[in-house]
C-alpha cells in the first residue's frame, strides 16, 4: 500500500485543475474525503472514495487541504476533499439565555461561529451528544436547537 | 545494521486522560515496546506545578533522559493540550531537532477530566486512558475524552475484580459510544493488553506494519 508523503499541488493551481479534470473523465481520479479536523493530521490511514486504503506521513511544515493534490501523474491523480461542516443551530430566546448559552459552550469547548440571533456550534460528533449535553437550556425553552 | 527507510516528519502520539489512570505507567510500557521494535522514541510529559512525571520517567532508566522533556502547565492543564499548545509543540519541536532520529514523540498529558481532547496541531493521534477503578459507568457517560480519542485505552484491569467494575460492560458501552473505534484494555503492572496496543498504533500512525 502506498504511503503519500508530499502535498505535491493543490487544485486551486489552473494547470493542475486541467490535469485532474481531463483524468477524471476517464475515471482515474480518487478523492480521500477527510473531515476539518482530520486534515489537521500529519500522519493518517483513510480509505478513498473508491475503497483503496492509503497512508499519509507528512513533514510538519506540510499541511492537507481541500484540494491538496496527493498524487498526479499520466494516469492517475489522488485528491483530498474536506468533507462540509455541519453546524447545530442555537437560537436563544431573550438576552439571559444568550448569555447562558455562550457560557455554556465555553465551558464545554465547543467551537462556536456566531450568525444574526443564533450561535453555531460545530459538531464534531453525533449530534446526540450535543443536544444531550445542552438539553437543560432547550427542555426549559430558554434556547431553541435547530439540527443541520 | 539495515538503513530503514524512514518515513518524513515524526509521529506525535498524546496520552490524555483522568488523574492517576495510568499515564505514565503507560509511556513507562511503551517506551520498551517501541524500542523492542527498532523505533525511536522522546517523550514530553505535562504536570500541574512540578516536573514530577518527567522526572520519574528520567530516572526509570528506559530512555535517555535529555529525550524527556517537562512542561509545566501550571492551572489547567487541558488549555495546554488544545486551546493553546504552544508550550507542548516547542517542546515536541526541540526534540525532533535535537534528535533527529527520533521517530515517535508521546506527549503526556497532566491528569484531567473526561472532558480533555488533544488538539490535532500538537499531535496526530491520542489515546485516552481510564482505569476500571474509576467506575465502570465511566463510558457511559461520554466524556469527550472517552468519545473523540482515537483510542481508548481501559487501564488497571487487574483492579477491576476489587472495584466490582464490570470490564465488559465498560467495553460495551464505551465501543457504543464510540461508534465502533478501538477500544484496549491493559494492565501496565503486568504489561498485558501493550503488544495489542502497541500493533495498533504500528497500524495507524507508525506505518511500520
Ligand atoms: N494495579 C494497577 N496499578 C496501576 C496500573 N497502572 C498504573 N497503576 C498505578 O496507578 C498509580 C497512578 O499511575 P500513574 O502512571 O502515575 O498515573 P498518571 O495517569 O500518570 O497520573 P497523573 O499524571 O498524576 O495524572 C500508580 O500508583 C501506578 O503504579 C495498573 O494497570 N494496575
Ligand atoms: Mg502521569
Amino acid at each position: 500500500m502506498p504511503t503519500y508523503t508530499k502535498v505535491l499541488a493543490h487544485l486551486s493551481q489552473p494547470d493542475v485543475a486541467d490535469r485532474v479534470h481531463a483524468l477524471s473523465h476517464d475515471g482515474a481520479v480518487e478523492f480521500l474525503v477527510l473531515s476539518r479536523e482530520d486534515t489537521l493530521r500529519r500522519r493518517l490511514r483513510g480509505t478513498t472514495d473508491k475503497g483503496t486504503e492509503v497512508t499519509i506521513a507528512l513533514n510538519r511544515d506540510e499541511q492537507l487541504s481541500d484540494g491538496a493534490v496527493l498524487s498526479l501523474d499520466a494516469d492517475k491523480a489522488l485528491i483530498v476533499r474536506m468533507s462540509e461542516e455541519r453546524w447545530l443551530r442555537l437560537e436563544p430566546r431573550d438576552t439571559d439565555a444568550a448569555i447562558e448559552a455562550g457560557y455554556f459552550a465555553g465551558n464545554l469547548h465547543w467551537r462556536v461561529r456566531f450568525a444574526p440571533g443564533a450561535l453555531l456550534i460545530a459538531l464534531e460528533g453525533p449530534v446526540e451528544h450535543y443536544l444531550q449535553r445542552i438539553a437543560p437550556l432547550t427542555t426549559s425553552g430558554k434556547v431553541l436547537a435547530l439540527q443541520p | 545494521m539495515n538503513e530503514k527507510t524512514r518515513l518524513p516528519g515524526v509521529a506525535r502520539i498524546g496520552i490524555g486522560g483522568p488523574v492517576g489512570s495510568g499515564k505514565t505507567a503507560l509511556v513507562e510500557r511503551l517506551i520498551p515496546a517501541l524500542k523492542a521494535r527498532n523505533i525511536e522514541v522522546a517523550v514530553v510529559a505535562n504536570d500541574l506545578v512540578t516536573r514530577e512525571d518527567a522526572e520519574r520517567i528520567r530516572r526509570s532508566g528506559l530512555i535517555d533522559p535529555a529525550r524527556v522533556l517537562a512542561v509545566e502547565t501550571g492551572a489547567c492543564p487541558h488549555t495546554a493540550i488544545r486551546e493553546d499548545p504552544t508550550m507542548n509543540i516547542l517542546a515536541v519541536e526541540k526534540l525532533i531537532e535535537t534528535f533527529p532520529e527520533v521517530e515517535v514523540i508521546l506527549v503526556e498529558s497532566g491528569g484531567d477530566n473526561l472532558a480533555s481532547t488533544f488538539s490535532l496541531e500538537l499531535v496526530d493521534y491520542w489515546l485516552f486512558v481510564i482505569d476500571t477503578s474509576d467506575g465502570d459507568d465511566i463510558p457511559r457517560k461520554k466524556g469527550p475524552g472517552i468519545v473523540r480519542s482515537d483510542i481508548l485505552v481501559i487501564n488497571k484491569v487487574d483492579l477491576a475484580p476489587y472495584v466490582g467494575a464490570n470490564v465488559e460492560n465498560m467495553v460495551r458501552d464505551a465501543s457504543q459510544v464510540r461508534s465502533g473505534r478501538t477500544v484496549i484494555l491493559t494492565n501496565c503492572k503486568t504489561g498485558e493488553g501493550i503488544e495489542t496496543l502497541v500493533d495498533q498504533l504500528a497500524h495507524d500512525v507508525l506505518f511500520t506494519a
